[in-house]
């Protein structure tokens, strides 16, 4: 994997359907066309968050990373739950994305509502298929797609921008008739307009140059911000209330840009965005779910493959979660999207958080690992990082579309304890079945000969 | 510390299973590769390949261009392809590294799954 790979993997695994349905709420808290600061704000503390995942990459580059820095910086057990809590957002955003591009096609062909879920069964349907037959997007398909989304987005944005025929408005003002509060909330949204582009860090080892990596997620954050930002301005310049709070806002984006061909323009890039977020969603998850359960942490048959070594069951079981919620989130409306955003934008500022304290407790436990790269002012760097991801997280987890809302908070904490209890009840029973198994099964290598013992010592002279 | 005889004779254990389960046959359907093993304490250098489903024998020296690197001590390769180390374990606590695509190693870790555990 070369550097334009390993870039465009980091943006594509950022950039999912749900980043536009974010920019478009984002723009609810701030005055106007000036949403574009906060998400600079976002951008700067997600270039901190890259510097944490930066000097935890380099010490172990590694698919298992996250595995082998949260372990070594904390109890393994609260790593386990902190893991499986934070992988929850997998599937959040691949149900969430298979919902967007279901209702994105609805209002295209401008057929009944019901058919959102078909949409929605058939996506999945497929996404699931073609995982278990093994296929996987090429790194030439996915530099092509995302470069194809991020151009299509920016071209979008800037037409309907100039085509709306009035200058910005509040471009500075981001307070102009908004609180600090909504300021602050619009930063913690903002943090999830970046959110996975640290999850190229599993391709460490497909990397042709380490510092690949490293370079990658921080020109992926630049192309966020700029892809972001003009989305953003844009939306909150063009588009009416009622167009910002639909699950589409990116079409009557296109549609104020180029009219109808811009409205199936946009249709056609919200489903390559959903390429990369079910390849990439797929695969990263049911294959750290396949580790974990060789590790003895999950059930033995999660870590079952089938005849084209693909985990079968990780597979499934994410296409059916995800369809779940998916239907949850339909069934509820207009501001169930709006709560996934919430719940990714919080898991996101709290894995954030953990990176730093990881960094920093690391430095104290193992000083002596070789760091490539290291946060410079680790102390203050990490304690503010710590303090700020944990208050945006928290802010983050309890606003849902400029109003105050438990409910993510709610699913983050069912979320949290459902994962604490499982390490703390099933896990410990899981690693003594497994260690069970393994002392039953006889050790196959023969045992070396006995080396030859030192010489006898010569008998004694008799006299 | 496991000499480069002990390995070879491991090797040749594991090549047997390998190549003698037909499950494993219709998973490596497709999957030609070249592997190159690197024995961290005794720099030995061993190539394997797999073409046609089948895993040919050992090589001493790394030859060809790899398609994924294994690094470990010979004592885990000898463990490995006895059967007795379950490679997860290695690889997650950073004695086992690799270099190649994520799902070469599955595929690679696969084979000691289904030759060993037949799962």
């Amino acid at each position: 994997m070369g550097l334009r790979t390993a870039v465009s993997t980091s943006t594509g695994l950022a950039f999912a359907a749900l980043q536009y349905l974010a920019a478009a709420g984002l723009v609810a808290y701030v005055a106007g066309d000036s949403a574009w600061i906060s998400i600079g704000v976002a951008g700067v503390l997600a270039l901190v968050a890259w510097a944490f995942f930066g000097e935890l990459n380099g010490m172990f580059p590694t698919a298992a990373a996250i595995r082998r820095y949260m372990s070594g910086a904390m109890d393994d057990r609260v790593a386990l739950s902190i893991t499986f809590t934070y992988l929850s957002t997998i599937v959040l955003v691949v149900a969430a994305d298979a919902f967007i591009v279901s209702a994105a096609l609805t209002h295209v062909l401008h057929v009944a509502g019901w058919l959102t879920a078909v949409w929605t069964l058939a996506l999945l349907a497929v996404a699931v298929a073609s995982n278990l037959r093994g296929v996987t997007a090429a790194g030439w398909l996915q530099d092509v797609a995302t470069s194809v989304v991020l151009a299509a987005t920016v071209v979008v944005s800037v037409v309907a921008l100039s085509r709306s025929g009035t200058a910005l408005r509040t471009p500075f003002q981001p307070l102009q008739h908004h609180s600090a509060a909504g300021f602050v909330e619009s930063v913690a949204l903002g943090i999830f307009l970046y959110s996975a582009f640290e999850w190229v860090t599993t391709n460490a080892e497909e990397v042709r140059d380490p510092r690949h990596i490293h370079r990658a997620m921080l020109i992926a954050v630049a192309i966020l911000f700029v892809v972001c930002a003009a989305m953003a301005t844009a939306m909150s310049h063009v588009l009416t209330h009622a167009q910002l709070t639909t699950a589409y806002p990116q079409l009557s984006l296109g549609q104020r840009a180029f009219g109808a061909a811009g409205l199936w323009l946009m249709a056609a890039v919200t489903a390559v965005t959903a390429l990369n977020t079910f390849n990439g969603g797929f695969i990263t998850a049911s294959r750290f779910v396949y580790a974990t359960a060789r590790e003895g942490s999950l059930p033995p048959v999660l870590a079952r493959l089938n005849d084209r070594a693909v985990p079968w069951v990780p597979v499934l079981g994410l296409g059916v979660v995800s369809f779940a919620v998916s239907l949850v989130v339909e069934a509820v409306g207009g501001s169930g999207w709006q709560v996934l955003v919430a719940v990714g934008a919080a898991l996101e500022g709290m894995i954030y958080a953990v990176a730093a304290f990881c960094v920093l407790r690391l430095r104290g436990r193992a000083p002596d690992h070789h760091r490539p790269f290291r946060v410079p002012l680790v102390r203050v760097v990490s304690v503010g990082g710590l303090v700020v991801f944990g208050v945006l997280a928290v802010v983050a987890s309890v606003s849902v579309g400029n109003r105050f809302d438990p409910l993510p908070l709610a699913i983050i904490v069912g979320l949290g304890l459902a994962s604490a209890l499982y390490t703390v009840r099933v896990v410990p029973g899981l690693q003594a079945a497994e260690a069970a198994r393994r002392a039953a099964r006889p050790t196959r290598r023969p045992p070396r000969p006995a080396a030859p013992g030192p010489p006898e010592p010569p008998p004694p002279a008799v006299p | 510390m496991a000499t480069a005889e002990e390995i070879a004779e491991a090797y040749a254990d594991w090549q047997g299973r390998c190549n003698g389960n037909a499950r494993l046959a219709r998973m490596l359907r497709g999957w030609d590769r070249t592997v190159h093993l690197v024995a961290t304490d005794t720099g030995d250098g061993f190539t394997i390949s797999v073409a046609g489903s089948v895993l040919a024998d050992l090589r001493h020296g790394l030859v060809d261009r790899p398609d994924l690197v294994v690094s470990a001590t010979s004592e885990d390769f000898a463990d490995l392809f006895w059967g007795d180390l379950n490679p997860s374990d290695k690889y997650v606590s950073g004695e086992i590294v690799l270099a190649g695509s994520s799902e070469d190693v599955l595929r690679l870790d696969a084979m000691s799954m289904v030759a060993f555990l037949d799962q």
